[in-house]
């Protein structure tokens, strides 16, 4: 196995995990500046700090073991990802009336975060044995239920946010998978039938509230609407050159809600400005670029499926998490990939990355 | 047929789709950061650099409590708060380091309060974010505004903001049932998320159990501010009104509740008085002596107040009415009636001999009347409340048959009224012996439930259900204190929501073991000789039923009337009227009277009957003409009125509200 590992070690693609890293940077001199006002032990920042190094480890983890003997025991991290699910339904204590965190001594960590990983495993190791041009409906079937079984234990939690974040999933099988084009006017149709009905009998009312809040800004200026304007008003006060770093005021008097989590990017746009903004854009873009340049050169059906499928989640979390801050979409609860502060995200995200590479590195048949 | 396709160009030809579609979503998103970042950049500079909009909540009216003819008992009185803004504050320490200081005498020096006090509540705001406005005082008088106000150059960071307090306009009057505000602690803020940290919540009472209808939302306005921490304009695109909250009314009735409060405070009482309505549950008076101020609690608690509340050795915010545990005493005697002629373990012929005492399974027990009552049906037997008549019932059923009526009867387990804190009371039976006390019953405990002593404890709603269930045939309806809920639409109109009376269940008594048990509580009000004369009311066939509890274990037949407060009997009365079609329940309740049922609490039920079929009777005094009272008193019984040793005096101090 050494060599193995040595063998393969030049392939490796630098500039991606580079890339990572410098955006994981970028996300800590924020945090940092999100927070060392009313944190002046660091906490905070310190805490991402770690995250991000044991992130790393992790990475260095799924770099070094072969996927494809990660498809051999995806099963089995699937089932644990499963089990930890259902010990949440059953065991969970309720924290911010969800059930979604496992606490162990000082720290907390959501398996559902690990569970995105475990899932795009084993739906690209199904891709990997399944090469019709179209799904039939059981092997369609089989997908969904791959996708539908930590999806329905996430809901029941009952966290919606995060259940959401399987989505890319979902359409990566359909998109890749290949869909009739009548199947894919009958899903059309029965979407259309369920989303009255979800809407009537699934979203909580403050679900539903955000919705209309979206569709309507001025309904609650207090709530969303309230951290969307203040958002925008930091993103905008930003202007080209930004307020430098540690300058913003929007964060710093309280104004910007849930500012090193889920709108650090209105701290960015205020600091750095637009030409920040740009600058984390072209990383997330060049990332993105490559993870799909990875799968198209990818050895087998497999790898191609994990890159797609892995990148899928950082390519929805970076649209949605951008486009709520200056309101394009809807405000949610989803966090920036490896800039927001968290240490559950922060790790599968890392984790992600080192797949991705690692797919890359034995993409030679014969190396 | 198998279609495989060419997976290579398949995939290569979506992925690169992908990889367009995603750039196109990266220069979409660029795109509109520059509009924000470009070309609207100056106007969000503006707004940010005024430090943005500052957010001032319009506080919610809380909604009103009335009684059940709408007299307003709770509302809301227009009143200051004091408000520093820390972003201003801020500014001007930079610019003048006594400037903190200043302000701190300052603000002591109007408020009349210690300097640390004011520390302590720049302390308490610092989990509030700058932006918000940190209190630092509540309730100025207009004076203290004026020289606030009069200060504004010198100290531009504070704000005197209109707020409401909450307003009990009668005081102490049905502060249990209204119960009181207080502020939040971290338990609420977890429930619910609407509120902040120092708004107030309802702690006890119609006040937190309808929580939810009264509070209302809270609206926000949102201002701009230049650099200087000026108010310029309201933002007002953002602006939200806040919702009042939702009325409730009462089954109070504001005049009976009111005589039974003037009852126990006039004559130094503690206690307890209930009136129900046996048609539909609804309660009509609530009492609970000693009493307290919920004005007080809708104020910051300074630490003197709170020693008065916490030391004062009554309990005054135990609502005795659902939360005293008391012996029911010969009250119980009606149950005991009901339910030895409901399992035929007596007729309404049967007749027992007393003779002053008795001795049931080897131990000698006595009757309260030393002479004894010769030979006695049970109707005769609830009139003098004889005590030997019940100990034979008691004999005959047994304890589980007596606790499985009792239980029928609403006792040993709690009524579902709504309000918060509700106790259970103690049924005791062989079952309840063998499982909580882990020891046999022993048969001559029986003898003392029969007379409604022992381990048995109640509460005066569950007599007042128990008698209400005696009045209406056998229905135990659920009782409640509200009626109805006014809810005020968006455009003015109001939408009533009226409680609808639940029986909880229905006991089966029958017809004969009814009509026996209420010709008994007839003749303990109406005939000469019975023990409740004091409630009788010419022309209206009230029915009722005395009681006396021992507290401490006496050896012969004494007075407790001067014995020390602590040791003296319990007196009950529980009534219901009139005879035929019944409309009200009457249980009043008088803790360590030293007198029997029929002297301290069957007046202040006749009382409430008045005030209850409007009648316009003014006495108070015992009425001396009864015989009964008459010969208590040459026992030595009774006190003549104003020269009893009473309850020291209701011991909220009346200067802190009305």
């Amino acid at each position: 196995m050494p060599t193995d590992r040595t063998r393969n070690l030049p392939t490796l693609d630098w500039n991606f995990i580079g890339t990572a890293l410098v955006i994981a940077a970028i996300g800590c001199l924020l945090v940092y500046s999100a927070t060392y006002f009313n944190d002046p032990g660091l906490n905070t920042f310190k805490k991402q700090l770690l995250w991000i190094g044991i992130g790393i480890a992790l990475m260095a983890l799924f770099i070094s073991v072969d996927y494809h003997v990660l498809f051999d025991i995806a099963p089995i991290l699937y089932g644990i990802g499963v089990v930890l699910l259902v010990y949440l339904l059953v065991w969970g204590k309720v924290t911010a009336n969800v059930k979604s965190w496992i606490h162990i001594g000082g720290f907390q960590f959501q398996p559902a975060e690990f569970m995105k990983v475990f899932t795009a495993l084993m739906l690209a190791k199904f891709f990997d044995s399944n090469d019709r041009a179209y799904l039939n409906f059981r092997s369609f079937c089989y997908a969904m239920g791959i996708i539908g079984l930590p999806v329905g234990l996430i809901i029941v939690q009952p966290d919606f946010g995060t259940a959401a974040t399987f989505f890319p999933l979902v359409a990566v099988a359909m998109f890749f998978g290949g869909i009739r084009p009548r199947i894919w006017a009958a899903m059309i149709l029965i979407g259309l039938i369920a989303l009255p009905a979800g809407w009537v009998f699934f979203l909580k009312p403050y679900q539903k509230e955000r919705i209309m809040i979206f569709l309507n800004p001025e309904r609650d200026p207090l709530g969303s609407g309230y951290q969307v304007t203040q958002a925008k008003i930091a993103i905008g006060s930003g202007g080209i050159h930004g307020k430098g770093f540690k300058q913003g005021t929007q964060a710093a008097l309280g104004y910007l809600p849930a500012r090193h989590t889920d709108f650090i990017f209105a701290v960015l746009g205020e600091e750095w400005g637009f030409i920040g903004v740009v600058i984390v854009l072209s990383l997330y873009l060049y990332l993105i670029t490559q993870a799909l340049t990875f799968a198209k050169h990818a050895r087998d059906r497999g790898g191609t499926f994990l890159c797609i499928c892995l990148i899928s989640f950082i390519i929805f979390h970076v649209f949605i998490n951008v486009a709520m801050q200056i309101g394009v979409l809807p405000t949610t609860g989803i966090p920036l990939p490896l800039i927001s502060y968290g240490g559950s995200s922060t790790m599968m995200f890392m984790i992600a990355i080192g797949l991705i590479a690692n797919v890359d590195m034995r993409r030679f048949v014969n190396a | 047929m198998r279609v495989y396709r060419d997976d290579q160009k398949f995939l290569q030809f979506r992925i690169n789709a992908v990889l367009w579609g995603i750039a196109a979503v990266f220069v979409f998103l660029a795109g509109s950061f520059w509009f924000v970042q470009g070309v609207q950049a100056d106007k969000y500079r503006g707004l940010s650099e005024a430090n943005a909009l500052r957010e001032n909540v319009i506080p919610a009216k809380r909604g009103l409590i009335m009684d059940r003819n709408g007299k307003i008992l709770a509302d809301n009185q227009p009143t200051y708060s004091l408000t520093v803004d820390r972003v201003v504050l801020k500014s001007l320490i930079k610019g003048d380091a006594n400037h903190r200081p200043k302000l701190i005498t300052f603000l002591s020096g109007v408020q009349g309060v210690p300097p640390q006090e004011i520390e302590a509540r720049f302390e308490k705001g610092k989990d509030i974010p700058m932006a918000r406005p940190l209190p630092v005082g509540e309730d100025l008088a207009m004076d203290q505004v004026a020289s606030i106000q009069a200060q504004a150059v010198s100290f531009p960071e504070l704000n005197v903001n209109p707020v409401q307090r909450r307003n009990y306009g009668y005081g102490t009057m049905a502060a249990h049932v209204m119960g009181f505000l207080g502020e939040v602690n971290d338990k609420d803020l977890a429930q619910h998320p609407d509120l902040k940290q120092g708004d107030l919540i309802g702690k006890r009472g119609v006040e937190l159990m309808y929580d939810n209808y009264l509070r209302g939302r809270d609206g926000a306005e949102y201002w701009e501010y230049d650099s200087h921490g000026r108010r310029l304009s309201e933002y007002v695109p953002a602006r939200k009104e806040a919702v009042a909250g939702d009325n409730v009314y009462l089954t109070l009735d504001f005049e009976m509740q009111r005589r039974a409060e003037q009852y126990f405070i006039e004559n130094e009482f503690v206690g307890a008085a209930v009136a129900l309505d046996p048609r539909n549950g609804e309660v009509l008076t609530m009492v609970s002596s000693p009493t307290f101020n919920p004005n007080v609690y809708s104020k910051r608690f300074t630490p003197q107040v709170w020693k008065t509340i916490i030391s004062n050795p009554f309990k005054i915010e135990l609502n005795r009415c659902i939360q005293g545990l008391y012996s029911p005493g010969s009250v119980f005697k009606a149950v005991m009636a009901m339910a030895g002629l409901s399992d035929d373990a007596i007729t309404p012929t049967t007749t027992f001999d007393c003779a002053g005492t008795a001795v049931f399974f080897g131990r000698r027990f006595r009757c309260w009347r030393r002479a004894g009552h010769g030979s006695v049906s049970v109707a005769n037997a609830l009139k003098v409340s004889c005590d030997i008549f019940f100990y034979n019932v008691g004999a005959r059923l047994g304890v589980d048959k007596i606790a499985e009526y009792a239980h029928n009867l609403t006792f040993g387990e709690i009524s579902k009224i709504d309000l918060d804190g509700e106790k259970a009371g103690l049924l005791p039976s062989t079952t309840w012996a063998e499982q909580k006390q882990h020891r046999k019953w022993y048969p001559s405990e029986t003898i003392s439930v029969a007379i409604g002593q022992g381990p048995l404890i109640v509460t005066p709603l569950q007599v007042a259900n128990m008698m209400a269930a005696i009045a209406n045939g056998g229905k135990v309806y659920q009782p409640h204190v509200v009626r109805k809920i006014e809810h005020i639409n968006p455009d003015g109109t109001k939408s009533l929501k009226a409680v609808q009376p639940q029986v909880l269940h229905e006991v089966r008594l029958s017809p004969a073991a009814l009509q026996t048990v209420r010709l008994g509580l007839w003749k303990v009000v109406n005939e000469e000789g019975g023990t409740g004369g004091n409630a009788r009311i010419t022309g209206l066939d009230i029915c009722g039923k005395t009681g006396t509890v021992q507290v401490i274990a006496q050896h012969g037949w004494i007075s407790t009337a001067n014995m020390p407060f602590s040791a003296r009997d319990h007196a009950w009365f529980a009534s219901f009227g009139p005879r035929d079609n019944p409309e009200l329940v009457v249980v009043v309740f008088v803790e360590h009277a030293g007198t029997h049922g029929g002297i301290d609490s069957a007046p202040l039920a006749k009382l409430m009957y008045e005030a209850h079929f409007r009648r316009d009777i003014q006495n108070t005094r015992l009425d001396l003409s009864n015989p009964d009272t008459l010969e208590a008193i040459k026992e030595g019984k009774t006190p003549v009125p104003g020269q009893a040793p009473k309850a020291p005096a209701v011991p909220v101090d009346s200067n802190l509200g009305h």
